[in-house]
């Protein structure tokens, strides 16, 4: 559709706006038409978290989806939709505020607009404080994101080994399941579970941290786990041992602990 | 890769006992507002678990095994929970084991 713009000008007894007498069609004499103040939108600037390039088709996706979701404080895109090409499950969105909202529906919005796969957590600073300063994965997740706003965090880490306890439960799945699960999800909980190793040893957690270490620990590349590609003997053998030594490490100091 | 009846429930076992025992550690923890966030994070061993129990007949009603199944997944939760107890962890409440298999359960039509 043809958009003219022009500019009100003080008239008379009524003030009025020009348009050219040479005008596309649509604009004939007697034409009724809407009248509307042009508003600029206000840009959003997104800020980048240890990303040095990102797609950008996925740029106007988290354009797209800040737009849909203005009512938040802030919005936070994490996951494996910030990483390099096209195989992401899902697009994990972190959004700060106080207001309660149902995160179904907004998956459902969400899904239904760019027919992709959206996890929503809804999280006020608060709790997304005390996750960063207790939750491994937390702080995996949050090493790499674009957010609508400038974030600023300054936590310790705080073991909460109970909270560790239900943290390592996630992983125990894999041991149980191995032959049922997808490559996704074993990464999903080998990385839980060397988050876990990373953050009882206070060292830094980022992607990179944990695929070092799955190597180094586990004897295998991450991209094989994805993929389902693993020998499972090995794999399984120091998964175990690895999962065994945290438990231990957990529960003695649940015992020591407040 | 196709599986027996017995290898799915035991798969079934598997995972709804760590479902149940998710549930019985989180009132352990005493944070109200992470308590309140991790509410929620069961729902991994209990998804992967109804995914199992969808393939076990019958899927509207209760198997033949159900209490035999009942009975091996309170006992493999409260093997959990007592290892825990044993090395010190505290606030574990064993009682409750039997009424969350029960709401699981019946939820999944193992049980009536």
């Amino acid at each position: 559709m043809v958009i003219l713009t022009g500019k009100i000008s003080k008239g008379t007894l009524m003030d009025q706006i020009y348009i050219p007498k040479e005008r596309p069609l649509g604009f004939e004499l007697g034409t009724p038409v809407v009248i509307k103040p042009v508003v600029e939108e206000e840009e959003i600037k997104p800020v980048y978290y240890n990303i040095d390039k990102l797609e950008s088709v996925k740029v106007m996706v988290i354009q797209k989806i800040f737009s849909e979701l203005n009512f938040a404080d802030n919005i936070i895109i994490t996951g494996s939709f910030l990483e390099k090409g096209f195989q992401f499950n899902d697009i994990d969105v972190i959004l700060i505020g106080d207001k309660k909202i149902d995160s179904n529906k907004i998956e459902t919005h969400l899904s239904k607009l760019f027919g992709l796969e959206f996890h929503i957590i809804l999280l006020d600073y608060n709790a997304l404080l005390k996750g960063l300063e207790t939750d491994p994965l937390y702080q995996a997740m949050l090493s790499r994101y674009v957010a609508k706003k400038r974030l600023i965090f300054r936590f310790k880490n705080k073991i909460n080994y109970k909270l560790l306890d239900l943290h390592l439960l996630k992983s125990k799945i894999l041991m149980e399941n191995f032959d049922y699960l997808t490559g996704n999800k074993k990464y999903d909980m080998t990385r839980n579970l060397i988050a876990i190793y990373l953050f009882l040893n206070n060292k830094k957690i980022n992607n990179e941290a944990i695929d070092f270490n799955i190597k180094n620990l586990l004897k295998e590349e991450s991209m094989n786990i994805k993929q389902n590609l693993v020998d499972k003997t090995i794999f399984l053998k120091e998964y175990k041992n690895l999962y065994k030594k945290l438990f231990e490490i957990i529960l003695k100091g649940i015992k020591n602990g407040p | 890769m196709a599986l027996n009846r017995k290898k799915l429930i035991d798969l079934f076992i598997g995972n709804i006992s760590n479902a149940i025992l998710h549930r019985i550690l989180e009132k352990a923890v005493e944070d109200d507002v992470i308590r309140k966030y991790y509410d929620k994070e069961f729902l991994n061993s209990f998804d992967i678990a109804k995914k199992y129990r969808e393939k076990i007949n019958p899927v509207d009603g209760k198997p033949q095994e159900s209490s035999e199944i009942k009975d091996r997944i309170i006992k493999k939760a409260s093997n959990e929970l007592k290892i825990r107890i044993s090395k010190g962890y505290k606030n574990i409440d064993l009682r409750l084991a039997e009424p969350t298999a029960d709401k699981f359960l019946s939820e999944l039509k193992v049980i009536e």
